[in-house]
């Protein structure tokens, strides 16, 4: 990682309202490519908010600025941020059925590389990153996240990820409901993104992910804030300490 | 009570059935069915709008407006490029059977395609679909004008399927009748194009299993945009044969269908499974049956609706178990897609179950497009009208994959085709 190097994300005094209520109230952040982010925070605390606003969601009032490298994309609609390299993996992926895993990935992929990607290419590619994340090839045939566990649609996030070679990920808690094999592959894709030069900010409650993904800033995120960020150790502290001598209020009103 | 407004009685001529049939060769038998079938006809009275069958859409929509057998022959359109393997081929158009193409494997198994008109079938017209059935297949029976015979002998299976095309002109009134030979196998698929503004057609298919068939019946409808049709297809299927019924609507400005078979015999299965597509102002009125008569009979129905624009339509679904069909099962699935706010879909299950021993299930919905699916495709970089069509594309595609291969391509093409003008 270059030090002089710009950031591919950032964001700044972004606040985000659903309906009356503010659920995230002014956050700055700038990611480097390849730089890892990890956001930790508590239940309700609007982590999920802050991602989904950010990629784009139309229900969610969004007030700041939204950078993507250097490029500002604030009022652009998820489609061409993703087209210019954003990528949200979901906290709850939803299905669609109908929709293979291969079809779908095959459009997603023609459209963020703006040609059609040739049907045995794009094959052999999904096989390869399939293989990558221990993913048996049955996967491509089945209807996109349609009765999938909860880690498996998980890996399938992941395995969107490694297809689609975003600048900047945000991914939300694919790290919960693993068991410690898929816990290990998924650190793994994020690790594989991470080297692509892929800035990305992790969402996790867990200490675990941490000890395979080794983040380079880790955040706090409590009502709606960044209260602290510090590196690893932050989290070794939290996992040990919990949240409560981190209150906002305790942080004098930051 | 609030008097209603007199309503003009409707008349219908039928004033040239015994030349039709005359001109068409047909021997006593079959014109003493017309003419029974005319007889049910005068004077006309229209179905009871408070009917459920009836409810959506008005009866007279469907009336000819001339007299239906004084029809002349007319243009059947484009020569009909057939280069797809099939066992046979029919065209019908211009009120008459145009084209027959037989494989040689298909001859040599006495597989018959022939001109209903001459078939000397009359004993086998009106089993499944008799005059009685409703007014619209009364007129159909007195003044149908080119039908086609399919008889698949006992005991024959054809690798490939049989297309029957059915071009529609300014009035058409096309009849089929499918003969399944006992432990026959084969596809039959029976396309409806063509017609024009203000085309009307109004279309019987019987479709009958002897024992232990197993046919594959697929109804594609896509006429051009001004037609006003109804059709009606029924199946009866006799005990151990499999019927699986596949329904795909797409064209016409006013569409109803009915659609349904009889589990006649012990162990009979039938499957429905359809897909209707509708845009603009589009009217579509889709009524299934199963009807399950004998013991340990199973069916299974799965009916899918997208609608774009200020398209309508309405579904109307039927299971009876009669109190013989002990041990039978039966389920029903309907599922409506609006993407448009001016798009209206109405589902209603009717169930009449007359026997304990049964198990029956049924769902329904209607529901717009889910914004988190479409957010979910966005944020992988798909456009708004892209996404939708993917969602919409999957929404059929569930029930398209439980076709026989051949007609499950042609559809997956048609509904590609259409989700690509919308
Ligand atoms: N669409 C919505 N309508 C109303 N309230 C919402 C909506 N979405 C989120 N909220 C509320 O906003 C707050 C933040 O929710 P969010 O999902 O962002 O939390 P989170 O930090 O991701 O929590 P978790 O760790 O449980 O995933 C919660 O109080 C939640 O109930
Ligand atoms: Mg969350």
């Amino acid at each position: 990682m270059n030090e002089n190097a710009r950031p591919v994300f950032s964001c700044n005094g972004v606040h985000v309202r659903i309906g009356e209520k503010e659920v995230v109230k002014g956050v700055d952040l700038a990611v480097l490519p390849g730089e890892v982010h990890a956001i930790m925070g508590p239940n309700g605390s609007g982590k999920s908010t802050l991602a989904n606003s950010l990629m784009g969601h139309p229900a969610y009032a969004l007030t700041g600025t939204v950078e993507l490298g250097g490029e500002d994309v604030t009022a652009l609609p998820p489609d061409e941020k993703a087209r210019r390299g954003m990528f949200l993996a979901f906290q709850y992926p939803v299905a669609v059925p109908g929709v293979t895993v291969a079809s779908f990935l095959r459009a997603a992929v023609s459209a963020v590389r703006g040609a059609d990607v040739p049907v045995r290419e794009f094959r052999k590619e999904l096989l390869a990153r399939m293989e990558d994340l221990e993913m048996d090839p049955g996967f491509a045939g089945r209807y996109l996240n349609d009765g999938f566990s909860g880690g498996e649609k998980k890996r399938v996030e992941i395995l969107q990820l490694l297809m689609l070679k975003p600048r900047f990920a945000l991914l939300d808690e694919t790290d919960s409901g693993l068991d410690i094999d898929a816990l290990k592959v998924v650190a793994k894709g994020i690790n594989a993104a991470a080297s692509n030069d892929t800035g990305m900010l992790l969402v996790t409650h867990y200490q675990r992910l941490l000890n395979y993904v080794h983040p380079h800033v880790v955040h706090v995120f409590m009502d709606g804030r960044i209260v602290r960020s510090g590196g690893p150790e932050l989290a070794l502290e939290l996992e040990e300490r919990g949240y409560d001598w981190l209150e906002p209020a305790a942080v004098g009103g930051v | 009570m609030a008097s209603r407004p007199a309503v003009a009685a409707p008349e219908l001529a039928l004033d040239h059935v015994a030349a039709l049939s005359r001109a068409a060769g047909e021997d006593a038998a079959l014109l003493a069915i017309r003419e029974r079938a005319r007889a049910l006809l005068t004077p006309l009275t229209l179905p009871d709008r408070a009917r459920h069958l009836w409810r959506y859409t008005s009866p007279a929509t469907f009336l000819p407006d001339g007299d239906p057998s004084a029809a002349a022959p007319g243009d059947v359109g484009p020569a009909w490029r057939l280069d797809e393997s099939l066992s046979a081929a029919a065209l019908l158009g211009g009120g008459g059977l145009r084209v027959i193409e037989i494989g040689a494997d298909a001859r040599a198994a006495g597989v018959v395609i022939e001109d209903l008109h001459r078939a000397g079938v009359a004993d086998l017209l009106g089993r499944v679909v008799p005059a009685g059935h409703g007014f619209l297949e009364a007129i159909n029976t007195a003044a149908w004008r080119g039908g086609v015979l399919v008889r698949v002998p006992a005991g024959v299976t054809l690798e490939h399927p049989i297309r029957l095309r059915l071009v529609a002109g300014a009035l058409s009134l096309p009849r089929v009748l499918v003969l399944a030979g006992e432990g026959s196998s084969f596809e039959v698929i029976e396309g409806h194009v063509g017609g024009g503004a203000a085309a009307r057609v109004i279309g019987v298919t019987e479709v009958v299993a002897e024992a232990n068939a197993n046919v594959r019946y697929g109804l594609v409808q896509r006429w051009e945009a001004g037609v006003i049709g109804h059709l009606t297809a029924r199946a009866r299927v006799a005990a151990g044969a499999h019927a699986q019924l596949s329904l795909a609507s797409f064209g016409g400005a006013e569409f109803k269908a009915d659609v349904g078979a009889v589990l006649a015999g012990e162990g009979a299965a039938v499957e429905t499974f359809g897909v209707a597509m509708g845009g603009d102002a589009q009217r579509f009125d889709h009524h299934t049956e199963h009807i399950h008569e004998a013991p340990r009979t199973t069916s299974n129905l799965d009916f899918k609706v997208a609608l774009t624009g200020a398209a309508r339509s309405a579904y109307t679904g039927m299971i009876r178990i009669a109190p013989g069909a002990a041990g039978s099962e039966a389920y029903q699935e309907n599922r409506n897609l609006l993407l448009s706010g001016h798009a209206r879909a109405e589902s209603i299950p009717e169930l009449e179950i007359l026997t304990d021993d049964v198990r029956c299930s049924h769902g329904a919905t209607v529901s717009p497009i889910d914004p988190e699916q479409l957010f979910y495709l966005a944020s992988r970089g798909l456009a708004p009208m892209q996404a939708a069509r993917v969602i919409v594309y999957g929404f059929l595609d569930q029930t398209l994959g439980r076709l026989p291969q051949t007609t499950r391509e042609r559809i997956q093409a048609l509904v590609a085709a259409r989700l690509h003008t919308e």
